[in-house]
């Protein structure tokens, strides 16, 4: 805070003396004070009600229990599925997916079968001029955000409401619009992912398959010829080299643009000087670098800049070198695509709070399943983005004012359910251990209650705000989805390959739909996505045999299966929502033809959601990726409180947006579901 | 160096900043503008003005001339050649005055890039010292040592590298001016930071030779010294609406002083 405070007060300062002449001009100019309260919102991803009521009555959670008692608390109705690209988009909003066509993560195109980001869908390349081997486009489409609908902060806008959105998820690239709105889950790194990161190292027997980081093995040299290696030399990739790329090539690995980096190791201290670029870092073992500012050269001789940011952790010197890099976040001070409405509200951002991370999803949840990082490496970088998110609350607070409405979202909660669960259920501590456990026991001791930490570290967060906001704001606290354990993970192409409705060519077992191993010939249904299942249809997929007279009974017969499956005496499927029943609006035929409802404790797996058909059916969870919500949206809802008594229950998030809207008296637009959440 | 450093700086730590250095704006916009009539003033004085008009003149005679007598091919490529030649002439002319020149503008920018274009670090920021070998030192890295003020915390370091440079991150933990003493060899170094939130005059780099005149907000370092150079990096000042930084000073002020100068060229007399 007190950083956060010099900084602006430092800007105020400079400013003051250049702009004195232009406030005295425009002094009779202001806004018109507020003549309503205005709202605050956290939006905290994940947050779970059976958890959260736990920690209330235990103490724990002393704001949220006051605010629970003083205003209202109860379970908000999720999205189906409860995905958080989905969630989201529905609290954005306020329509069912039928109505923003957003279904989950992946979906499938119905022209190849493969799985294509539902977010960003791909564009068709363009065309371009090759030009001494550079390609300049001539014609061509920018990706554009899928989702439809108004979201709720335009309407807000256009009324005079004063909005501030605050890491927004599933608004990349960010909608049109002129509210102050900052992207968040969904918001890629500078190689165009959601966060690779880089490890170098000299430890070859950790070479792994599969990982998701750019591995780097590395050799020290010895550059001064003293006999001590003292240097190590990698680099790090940025955006694809795109202006060499033929339009529409897939980048290889040797068609990113990159940065050198250079480790000088000190000859007889376990720190090392960082040079990346132009910036520089001397960390000791253990050790975070601040953010470090890279220069991606588009063209030669720095002509076309693109800046990236990077964190260095130091993990290891001796005997082994071990340094991991996050992943390059596209820069807030001079993003290379807008990451934010309007596009400098990212920069202003930075000009008061210094750089951040502007990747969708910060923690660096891969090198935890990866086993880059330990347990102890992970909490010291999710502490990096609890810092960022604590100077951005700071933030919105020091510039909220009466009538303003301000949303702030906070990631930590579900990420953290996801990768710590295995060690200990915190909704059942009878549970039976979690199948990851074993391979993570010594870390129980001390990791077992982070989970309780990070909630209360929220609930820290939500006393800030109650503190700091004018006496009449409205507070409203909510999350997209609760949280169950994930400890098996279900193959649903392998079921659907076992019950005879996907068929693999040659008599094969397993294979994957993206490397043609599917005889579509013979396949009436498949899965792609974490909750979506397709029937292959004629005249809708491009090699459908299902006519379309037959998909209800295909569908009934499906379902019933899928619910009657078990897993031992464990019911896998808790409800098969047929897409045509369950959702409405101008998006309703993109829907899957199945919702694939897992019941407490399964999920889809990565294999199956990506298209690859798998020997079993089902198998135990090791991943460090152990908490889970894609299931069926009754045993994950998410939680809502406010600081004044809700009309009823039963609530669900269109219900939330409804309401912030009508708060201010705007009219709800086409499309938009909810109901005031305070109307008796 | 020193000698010219100490002088240009007491001359300017003088009339620079009447009101402070909160007031950057004005300096920022005074100083070029001087500097556009001094310019102007030294340039009619040393300048060759009746050549530099008739250089003109001529030039413009021979584009007329490809003008109007563009049908004629011969008669174009001889008019051409005459204007390259005039124009070589003009420019010519003018390499005297822009030697002249270039001394008293580079000591106006410097001193306004001293005082304006960096801000004293904030207590609690975390900077890195940074010194770097004379070539053909004879001491390594490892024969380099430090003292810090009790206001600095070493954080990290010293790092010392192959090619000759030693790092230390460093923390400052006070308001106010202190110094770092480095050692090598016998010799000792002192290196100013300056910390707080109060605007003025920041030292960043000490260096020797010819480059310390473009550093003079510290004492240069000695011809023969073992370092090289000894750098703390401030934060860059927000001088909005004005470009900031060294380059936004440097680009300022030759715009502004250009914009002057031709402005008033005309009421000084004065041919360009």
């Amino acid at each position: 805070m007190n950083a956060l405070a010099r900084r602006i007060g430092r800007r105020l300062r400079n400013a003051v003396p250049a702009t004195l002449f232009a406030l005295v001009l425009t002094a009779s100019c202001g806004k018109a004070p507020p003549d309503q309260p205005g709202i605050f919102v956290l939006g905290v991803d994940g947050m779970d009600p059976v958890i959260l009521s736990r920690l209330m009555e235990e103490g724990k959670m002393p704001n949220f229990k006051k605010m629970a008692e003083s205003g209202g608390y109860q379970d908000l109705g999720t999205a189906n599925p409860p995905q958080s690209p989905v969630a989201w988009s529905t609290f954005v909003t306020g329509r069912n997916p039928g109505g923003h066509g957003i279904y989950d993560f992946v979906h499938r195109d119905p022209k190849t079968y493969l799985p294509i980001s539902s977010a960003t869908p791909p564009v068709e390349p363009g065309t371009a001029i090759e030009v001494f081997g550079y390609y300049l486009p001539v014609s061509g489409e920018a990706p554009t955000n899928a989702r439809s609908g108004v979201p709720f902060w335009d309407p807000l806008l256009a009324a005079g409401v004063d909005v501030e959105v605050f890491r927004i998820p599933g608004n990349y690239p960010p909608t049109p619009s002129d509210a102050k709105v900052l992207s968040g889950m969904g918001t890629v790194d500078m190689r165009g992912g959601y966060g690779t990161y880089s490890w170098f190292t000299t430890d070859a027997s950790q070479g792994r398959e599969n990982l998701k980081g750019d591995i780097q093995l590395v050799s020290p040299s010895d550059d001064d010829l003293d006999g001590t290696p003292d240097t190590v030399r990698g680099t790090l990739k940025g955006p694809p080299d795109l202006l060499r790329l033929p339009p529409g090539k897939i980048p290889e690995d040797s068609d990113y643009l990159t940065v050198p980096v250079t480790f000088r190791i000190d000859p007889d201290e376990d720190v090392v000087l960082v040079e990346a670029g132009d910036s520089r870092a001397v960390l000791r073992e253990g050790e975070w670098s601040d953010w470090m500012a890279l220069g991606f050269d588009a063209l030669p001789g720095g002509m076309m800049p693109l800046e990236g940011i990077v964190r260095f952790y130091v993990r290891q010197i001796r005997p082994e070198f071990e340094v991991y890099a996050s992943p390059v976040n596209i820069s807030p001070a001079a993003a290379a695509q807008d990451i934010s409405t309007p596009s400098d509200f990212a920069s202003e951002l930075y000009d008061l709070l210094g750089y951040f991370y502007t990747q969708g999803m910060p923690e660096d949840t891969n090198a935890l399943k990866d086993r880059i990082f330990n347990d102890d490496d992970y909490q010291k970088q999710v502490a990096l983005v609890q810092q960022d998110a604590q100077a951005m609350l700071d933030l919105a607070l020091t510039r909220f004012q009466r009538g303003d409405m301000t949303f702030v979202y906070l990631s930590d909660i579900d990420l953290q359910c996801h990768m710590l669960w295995r060690l200990g259920d915190p909704k059942d501590p009878h549970a039976d251990p979690h199948p990851a456990l074993a391979a993570d026991a010594h870390a129980v001791s001390e990791h077992g209650d982070d989970l309780v930490g990070y909630y209360e570290d929220v609930d820290v967060m939500l006393g800030e705000v109650l503190e700091r906001v004018p006496e009449d704001t409205l507070v409203v606290v909510m999350s997209d989805h609760g949280f169950q354990p994930f400890t098996r993970k279900v193959h649903l192409n392998s079921w659907l390959r076992d019950n005879g409705y996907l068929v693999l060519k040659d008599g094969k077992k397993t294979g994957q739909i993206a490397t043609g191993d599917v005889d579509w010939s013979k396949t009436k249904a498949f899965g792609i996505g974490f909750n979506a299942l397709y029937l292959n249809v004629q005249g809708r997929e491009a090699e459908g045999i299902v006519p379309p007279s037959g998909t209800d009974a295909l569908l009934e017969e499906i379902g019933d299966k899928l619910e009657a499956w078990r897993d031992g005496d464990r019911q896998v499927v808790r409800k098969a929502h047929r897409g045509s029943q369950i959702y409405s609006g101008d998006r309703a035929a993109e829907a899957p033809d199945l919702v694939v409802g897992y019941d407490i404790g399964y999920g889809a797996s990565d294999e199956s959601t990506l298209g690859e058909i798998v020997e079993p059916e089902i198998e135990d969870n090791l991943s460090r990726w152990s908490g889970n919500h894609l299931m069926d949206p009754e045993v994950v809802p998410g939680v809502l409180l406010a600081n004044r008594k809700l009309g009823r229950t039963g609530y669900s998030l269109p219900d939330v947006t409804a309401t912030l809207l009508t708060h201010y008296g705007v009219p709800l637009p086409e499309g938009m579901e909810g109901k005031d959440i305070f109307a008796p | 160096m020193q000698t010219f450093n100490s002088i240009t700086s007491a001359i300017f730590d003088v009339i620079l900043a009447p009101f402070g250095h909160r007031w950057a704006w004005f300096d920022l916009l005074v100083w070029p503008i001087v500097a556009g009539v001094v310019a102007l003033v030294i340039y009619k004085a040393v300048s060759n003005q009746k050549g530099i008009a008739d250089a003109k003149r001529k030039i413009m005679v021979n584009l007329l001339e490809v003008v109007l007598y563009r049908e004629n091919v011969l008669g174009v490529l001889g008019s051409t050649a005459k204007g390259l030649a005039q124009n070589l002439r003009y420019i010519g002319y003018n390499v005297l005055p822009m030697i002249v020149l270039i001394v008293p503008m580079t000591i106006i920018l410097v001193q306004l890039v001293a005082n304006y274009a960096y801000d004293p670090i904030a207590r609690g920021d975390v900077r890195l010292l940074e010194v770097t070998l004379a070539p053909g030192a004879s001491f390594q890295p490892r024969d380099v040592s430090a003292q810090f003020p009790d206001q600095v915390a070493v954080q990290a370091g010293p790092v010392r590298t192959p090619d000759g440079r030693i790092f230390w991150r460093i923390q400052m933990l006070e308001d106010g001016d202190f110094a770092i003493q480095l050692n090598a060899g016998g010799e000792t170094q002192p290196k100013e930071i300056v910390v707080g939130e109060e605007p003025r005059k920041v030292p960043v780099m000490r260096t020797q030779g010819w480059e310390a005149l473009l550093y003079p907000g510290e004492t240069a370092l000695p011809s023969g010294s073992v370092f090289e150079t000894i750098v703390v990096s401030a934060p860059e000042r927000d001088l909005s609406p004005l470009p900031s930084g060294e380059g936004g000073i440097l680009l300022w002020f030759f715009v502004a002083s250009l914009v002057a100068g031709f402005l008033l060229r005309k009421r000084l007399g004065v041919t360009l």
